[in-house]
Formats: structure tokens, C-alpha cells, sequence
């Protein structure tokens, strides 16, 4: 498979579009429904076990909506698999399961491109002039299987400047390294930006705290964070990280920026910055999302909190139509994390899932 | 329906007015219906106060009465409560659905099941399980050693009541009650209602006793409390009850002087067991209609309700028919108790069971597809998962999400549950006596410590052992005077010759 792939070369040309009407919408998402249903058998077999085929979808909304477990049971992809495929694998870390799932990208063009368009306009905020950058998160020689890792080389080698820098290693993070860039970021005067996971950030700020220290980064400089704590430092509130995190580096909250991504996606979500938590999160034309019964699978009546569903055209090797464990609320313009759909304590004495899981993985 | 919710006063603070307590509101909504629920939260010098006077007030007048006269006091407490004309049943009924969400019909039969239990036969018999004698409980008996031995209560009992199963609090209240124990209770956030309606109730019937127990609450573990009321409370304890989770067990356990007498009962996972001789055309679907009403009550809640059923092959009805007769019962009671609202978050739990199910079928090796599936629509109020290989037992999502399992022998079954032995408790079996109590041995030695008919799990009988312990007895502590006291106290009688 190559980007001359007619179906593979169409989607580049909708992405790279400026917007998208319902109707153009539809088409491309009807499009790949049915070359997903046709050339991936797991998927072809979930739609009629929910009695649907190409016949009931008239628009995305109708396109079943993969759980994202399912990565973890069996492969969902439409291509062969070949030596040159890369697979981004699921950190595994969340209820204490061993397996991982994995996306199968035979080829990363689509997924590059949906990365650079919406990174461009949602953190460079349309500004062509690189920005020097500082990565708090392995890169992908280390973890090949991280879709985070390729994000964010990729957001260093399209927008950095020469002098950005990855400062952390499997084996931990440079922080005197880090640390030097910041001061010659605050010597400088020119915009710095720095990306990473969210529990990197949380070391960041208990490791300036520790030494009595904080930054005053210059105007326009800011900050990227993504994917939450995972058990890998100390949890703390949306509202207090930050708030340290504008603290500690002298940075709005303005000008703090969430990315909400998934393995199982290849388009991720912004918001405009973290004055106030939880903010608005929303996605580029090629992406759609709505609020769900998970059991039901019915979009939830206006207003009211549901599970997300996305519809991302960008995944077209895969399934384009995934059930999150995501609650949500319907926002202007987007939607409102509330947090995953998980821990549900007992609500009697008879033993919840999660405690069970909990007690057998110690 | 715009009106301001009602609003309850919860709880029981003798000697304590509410004025000078701290309430705290919870609010509760279910279907078109809402309720607040204020909740008295004590600072650490009231809480020291009403321990003072609780445990004054027992010594007083709960130590002193008879055991069968405490009895006859339950007694007509529960009376009042098994007749749906007094105002006390009929609050019951009116808002235990609200807080709980469950159906009010399934809370109605459920109410009234549960207080049989305590009835004045009910509970002389469960005395009498605990103490071959129960005069014990009311002073010395010779015993046949030789000497004398008298049980004392707690003087200050504390219970940690949890969950939303309605009224569940009435099972450690009556025993605090039977070994005259001075009670304070701490409400479950999700059914705040019964156990300060209850302490109202035996006041009322017996004013005397009035201060003897009480009822409050805290928020979580009580370890954010700024008022610290939970561990005033747990500093004077000599005995705490508590129910809950295993990490919530051991917060509190943490919290409670090396002195004090600690009592969990954690939360538990229920299986139940049929054997091929249960499965004729005629007796297979009673089974399945009662198996069902056991996944029904209280939406599988219950310590006791059932996430398994084992069921063995080579009977007339195999297992995949049982489990279609099992989803067909379940159909039918969803008609008549419906199974209450879900959150986001349970609706969450429910699908991602669901699909595991499915998602498991689609993957596995062609051929297998057919045997292993999700019984009835996703979206349906019910789950039945058949799994024609040995699975071992899990919680499903509850909700009425229920597991069939095939197996070729009853043995088969206990290397499944044995893993788990630390969250056994109750197993339904319907098999012939022999076979019943060849799988009871079995099962009793992997950590099983109930086992009752299907379609009696969810109603344990009056005087059970709950998760295998000695309700009473483990509660109270043994005073002897030896035999060697007793012999040489004959000298100094003023008699003596």
C-alpha cells in the first residue's frame, strides 16, 4: 500500500481541505464503512452481529462503534500485515491488564498529515515561524510502539527550531539539561515550548519545588500536555496542575494546552488553553464525536453526560468509529472531560470488577 | 416538576439536638423522583458526649433487661414494620426506592423477606445458634467442667454500614442489640434512610432504651472530617463492625487502637452450582425462573448474589438451553421488577462486559463462535454470557449481567473458584443430597461458607453465619469464675460451718 492508493490519496486531499461540509462528511466516512466492513473480517463479523451492514449506514452516526478493548483482542485492520507496518501499542497500564492494543499503520502519511494541520492551527495557532522546543517524553527510537513518542518527534522535526531538545530517556529525565534550555529560553526572550506527558510535567514541578526554584519563560511561550498521570507520579486536581504548572514556569494558563489523544485514534483533540477545568476540547473537520448509552449505543438526549464515540476519518486501516471509556459532557464547540468510566465503586457488597482486578494483579 | 425535593432528616442523636449539629445534604434522584437527605456530621466533642451517654445508657438499661426481653422488643418493632399501614413501613416503602434507585416493588418483597428474619421465633433461634444456653447472655451458668460463664456485650459497638442495599443495617444493629451492646452506627451515603428509622422505631416501643444507641455520619473513611467525630468515635470503641470494601476495611483498620476488636466483612462474590440431575424438562426451567430471581433481587448487590452459574452437561436440559431459560426468566422479571436506572458510569461497566463477551466470541477459533455468546440484545436490561469452556469465576458487571458456564462435572468447579477463596461466601446448589453434600465438602474447603438452595441466595436465613463468623459470639467476651473460685469461696460463707 502507498499514498497513491486512491482511497489513501482522497483522504489526504480531505484533509488537507479547509473544512468539510456534513454532507462531504458522510461520504468519505460511508466510503471507508465499507471498505472496512469488506476487508476486515473482526469488524465485518461485529456489524452483523449488531445486525448491520452497508445498507443501514446512511451517515457516520450509524457506523458501530468499535469498544476500545477490542484492540486488545484481535487484530482490526483492513491491510495484510507486513514487516513495514508500525504499530502503536496501548500503554496497558489502565485496570492492571497485561495486554496491549494495538493500531496497525501500514503506512504513517495519513497520520502524519492529520497531526501536522491540526497541531499547526490548534498549538503553533497558525504561525509558520518555528518555535525552539523542549520534549519531556522518550522518543521513538526508544518506544517504537508509542503513537506519543511519534507525535511529538514529529512535532519537533516539522516546528522546532534546530535547538529543541528531547530530555527524557528510559532511563529518566535530564533534568540540568532541561534546566539549562529554560534559562536560555528566559536569556533569550524567544518563545519556548514545552511538550510531554502530564506525569513529566508533575516531576517537572515537584523537582523545581525540591529546589526552591521557578521559571519566568518568555511571552508567547507554552505548553503542551497529554494523557494524564497513569499511576506514574503523584495524582493531583486538573485545577492545581495548573496552576503549579503556571507557577513553576512563569507560563499562562492561557497558554497551557491539554492534546486528548488515543492509540486507537489518528487525529487528536485541543483545547485553547487552561484558565479555566475543565476546558473545551475539540477536533479538526475530519473528526467527529458524540455522546453515547455505551449499552445502548444511542446518542444521549442534548445536555446530558454520555460516553464519547469518535468518528475518525483518519483511521482508515483500522475501524474509523470507536467507543471510548471517556464521560463526557456536551460543550459549545465541543466536549468536557470528566474522566474515564472506571473505578465504579460497589454500590452494594456483592464485588466490583475493579476491586477484583486490583486483588488478583497483587 | 419543579417543587423544591423533599427533605429528611437522617439519623438518631439522643441527648443531642439537631440545632447544634452540623447537617450535611444529600441529594438523591431517581426517575422523576428526588429526595434530600440531611446527614448529621458531630464534631469530635459531640461525638465524645453521645458515646458517654450511649454507652451510660446500656449499662443502665440494655444490660440490665433479659435477652428474651430484648427480644420481644425487636419483636414488636419488626411488627410495626411488617404491617404496610404504619407510618414507619410506609416511609420505608416511600423512599427507600428513591435513595437506592431499585424497583419499588422488588424493595416492597425484599423489605418484607428480610424482617421475617427478625421476628421473635426468627431470633430466639439465632441466639440459640451462637449460645447453647442464651441465659448466658444474662448471667452465670454453671458450666460442665466445672465453675461458672457469663458473655458481656461491647459496652460501645461501632458499625460502618455500607452500600445501597436497603435496610441491610438492620443484621448488625439486632445483633449489638442481642448481646446488649451500646450502638453507634455510621449510615451508608447510599442508603442514609433505614438504620435512624429503626433506632426511632425501638424508642418508640420500648422509651427506656432510648439512649442506647445511636446513629451519625461522616463522608468517606472520616479522615477529612476537620470536625474528627470518626475517630473521637473510634478511639472509644472496644468492637467495630464494618462492611465495605477491602481497601476501605483496611483504612479503618488502620485507624483503630490494637485493643479494639475489629470485625470486616468485605465485599463477596457469589456462584452458584447445577448438577446434570437437576436438569429433567420439568424441573430445568423452575431452576432457571429461580436462578433468576436471585440475579434480579437488588440488581445482584447483595454479598450473596450470584455473578456464575456452573452448570453441568449431560442432563436432558443442557447447559446452553438453561442459560436461554435463564435469559427468558430474566426477560419476564425485568417486565415485572425493573431493573433500576443506570449512571453513565454502570451503563459504561455493563457495555464493556458486554463486548468483552462479544469481542472474545469473534475472536476465538471458527467453530467456537456459535457455542460462546452474549444471550439476548446488547441494549436489553439483562445479560446472559454462556461459555461452553471452563471459566473461572469473576464478577460480571452486575446489573443483572450474568455468566453460564458448562462443565462436565461438579468437581470441575472448585479448582475455578479456589483462587478466590478470600471473596467466597455464598454458592447456590441444586443437586441431589448425596452429590450436595459431596460439593459442600469440596466447596467448604476452598472458603465457600453458605450454601443454599438457587433461589435462596439472596435471602439468607434467620441465625446464618455471616461470611462463616459467629454474629453473637464474636461479638461478646467470656467471663468464667473457675471451679477452683467457686470451692473456695465456701469458707467464707457467713453459714460456713
Amino acid at each position: 500500500m502507498d499514498k497513491a492508493t486512491p482511497l489513501v490519496a482522497d483522504l489526504l486531499e480531505f484533509i488537507a481541505m479547509d473544512g468539510c461540509t456534513d454532507a462531504q462528511f458522510d461520504q468519505m466516512a460511508l466510503r471507508l464503512f465499507a471498505h472496512q466492513f469488506a476487508a476486515n473480517a473482526p469488524f465485518q463479523s461485529f456489524c452483523r452481529l449488531r445486525g448491520i451492514t452497508a445498507r443501514h449506514v446512511k451517515t457516520w452516526s450509524d457506523i458501530p462503534a468499535v469498544p476500545i478493548d477490542a484492540f486488545k483482542a484481535l487484530p482490526l485492520r483492513c491491510e495484510p500485515p507486513a514487516a513495514t507496518d508500525r504499530i502503536f501499542m496501548t500503554s496497558g497500564t489502565t485496570r492492571g491488564g497485561s495486554t496491549r492494543g494495538q493500531h496497525f499503520h501500514p503506512l504513517l502519511d495519513v497520520y502524519d498529515l492529520s497531526m501536522a494541520r491540526n497541531f499547526a492551527r490548534r498549538f503553533m495557532r497558525g504561525s509558520a515561524k518555528r518555535m525552539p522546543m523542549g520534549i519531556l517524553f522518550p522518543d521513538e527510537v526508544a518506544m517504537p510502539n508509542s503513537s506519543l513518542a511519534h507525535y511529538l518527534d514529529l512535532a519537533k522535526s516539522a516546528f522546532g527550531t534546530a535547538a529543541s531538545q528531547t530530555f527524557v530517556t528510559p532511563q529518566g529525565m535530564d533534568l540540568d539539561g532541561l534546566w539549562a534550555a529554560l534559562e536560555a529560553a528566559e536569556r533569550s526572550g524567544e518563545p519556548y515550548a514545552l511538550l510531554g506527558a502530564s506525569f513529566s510535567f508533575v516531576h517537572v514541578i515537584d523537582a523545581l519545588r525540591a529546589q526552591g526554584r521557578s521559571f519566568r519563560l518568555p511571552p508567547g511561550s507554552r505548553i503542551l500536555d497529554t494523557g494524564g498521570y497513569k499511576g506514574q507520579s503523584r495524582e493531583l486536581p486538573l485545577d492545581a496542575f495548573y496552576s503549579e504548572l503556571s507557577q513553576a514556569l512563569g507560563v499562562a494558563r492561557t497558554d497551557c494546552i491539554n492534546m486528548y489523544g488515543m492509540t486507537e485514534l489518528s487525529t487528536q483533540f485541543y483545547d485553547d488553553g487552561n484558565a479555566a477545568v475543565p476546558s473545551v476540547k475539540s477536533g479538526p473537520h475530519w473528526i467527529r464525536s458524540r455522546l453515547v448509552d455505551p449499552v445502548t449505543g444511542r446518542t444521549v438526549p442534548a445536555g446530558e453526560r454520555g460516553i464519547l464515540v469518535h468518528c475518525d476519518l483518519a483511521n482508515f486501516n483500522s475501524v474509523t468509529t470507536i467507543l471510548t471509556e471517556d464521560v463526557c459532557l456536551p460543550a459549545e464547540g465541543g466536549f468536557l472531560l470528566l474522566g474515564r468510566a472506571e473505578g465504579v465503586e460497589a454500590k452494594g457488597c456483592s464485588l466490583a470488577v475493579e476491586e477484583f482486578v486490583r486483588a488478583t494483579a497483587a | 416538576m419543579t417543587s423544591r425535593p423533599h427533605r429528611i432528616q437522617a439519623g438518631y442523636l439522643p441527648g443531642l439536638p439537631a440545632a447544634e449539629v452540623d447537617w450535611q445534604v444529600l441529594s438523591f434522584a431517581q426517575r422523576s423522583e428526588s429526595l434530600e437527605v440531611a446527614v448529621p456530621v458531630l464534631s469530635a466533642a459531640q461525638m465524645d458526649a453521645l458515646a458517654a451517654r450511649v454507652r451510660g445508657a446500656s449499662a443502665l438499661h440494655l444490660k440490665t433487661m433479659a435477652v428474651s426481653d430484648i427480644i420481644a422488643v425487636i419483636d414488636q418493632a419488626i411488627a410495626r414494620l411488617l404491617d404496610r399501614s404504619d407510618p414507619y413501613r410506609q416511609q420505608a416503602e416511600a423512599y427507600l426506592p428513591v435513595v437506592s434507585g431499585y424497583d419499588r416493588e422488588m424493595v416492597r418483597l425484599g423489605l418484607t423477606g428480610f424482617f421475617k428474619t427478625f421476628r421473635a421465633a426468627q431470633l430466639h433461634r439465632f441466639v440459640a445458634e451462637d449460645f447453647a444456653n442464651p441465659k448466658l447472655l444474662d448471667g452465670f451458668q454453671p458450666t460442665p467442667k466445672g465453675g461458672a460463664v457469663r458473655a458481656f456485650g461491647p459496652d460501645l459497638l461501632v458499625h460502618n454500614w455500607a452500600g445501597n442495599v436497603p435496610a441491610l443495617a438492620l443484621w448488625s444493629m439486632v445483633c449489638g442489640l442481642l448481646v446488649k451492646a451500646g450502638n453507634i452506627g455510621k449510615l451508608p451515603s447510599a442508603e442514609p434512610l433505614f438504620a435512624g428509622w429503626f433506632a426511632r422505631l425501638l424508642a418508640e416501643v420500648h422509651p427506656p432504651i432510648a439512649d442506647c444507641f445511636a446513629v451519625v455520619w461522616w463522608r468517606g473513611a472520616g479522615e477529612d472530617g476537620a470536625s474528627g467525630g470518626a475517630s473521637a468515635l473510634y478511639a472509644q470503641a472496644d468492637t467495630v463492625l464494618a462492611y465495605g470494601g477491602n481497601e476501605a476495611l483496611d483504612a479503618i483498620r488502620r485507624r483503630l487502637p490494637v485493643t479494639t476488636r475489629f470485625l470486616p466483612h468485605g465485599h463477596k462474590l457469589g456462584f452458584g452450582v447445577v448438577s446434570a440431575s437437576a436438569l429433567d424438562a420439568h424441573k430445568a426451567p423452575t431452576l432457571a425462573r429461580l436462578a433468576a430471581w436471585d440475579v434480579m433481587r437488588y440488581d445482584q448487590q447483595g454479598c450473596y448474589s450470584p455473578h456464575v452459574f456452573y452448570v453441568q452437561r449431560g442432563g436432558v436440559v443442557s447447559p446452553r438451553a438453561f442459560a436461554d431459560h435463564l435469559a427468558g426468566e430474566l426477560a419476564n422479571l425485568h417486565r415485572r421488577f425493573p431493573r433500576r436506572p443506570l449512571s453513565v458510569e454502570d451503563s459504561a461497566a455493563v457495555a464493556r462486559w458486554q463486548q468483552a463477551v462479544e469481542w472474545k466470541a469473534l475472536s476465538s477459533p471458527s467453530g467456537q463462535e456459535a457455542a460462546d455468546q452474549l444471550i439476548g440484545a446488547p441494549s436489553a436490561a439483562w445479560s446472559v454470557a454462556y461459555s461452553d469452556t471452563p471459566q473461572p469465576l469473576a464478577p460480571t458487571a452486575t446489573q443483572r449481567t450474568i455468566q453460564v458456564v458448562a462443565v462436565d462435572a461438579l468437581d470441575d468447579v472448585v479448582p475455578l473458584v479456589a483462587p478466590h477463596s478470600r471473596f467466597l461466601q455464598t454458592a447456590g446448589v441444586a443437586a441431589a443430597p448425596a452429590e450436595l453434600f459431596r460439593l459442600a465438602g469440596l466447596l467448604g474447603a476452598v472458603g465457600v461458607t453458605r450454601i443454599s438452595a438457587i433461589g435462596a441466595m439472596s435471602a439468607p436465613e434467620a441465625g446464618w453465619h455471616h461470611d462463616g463468623r459467629f454474629n453473637l459470639l464474636d461479638l461478646v467476651r467470656m467471663t468464667e469464675i473457675e471451679q477452683s473460685a467457686e470451692l473456695a469461696a465456701e469458707p467464707f460463707a457467713p453459714y460456713a460451718d
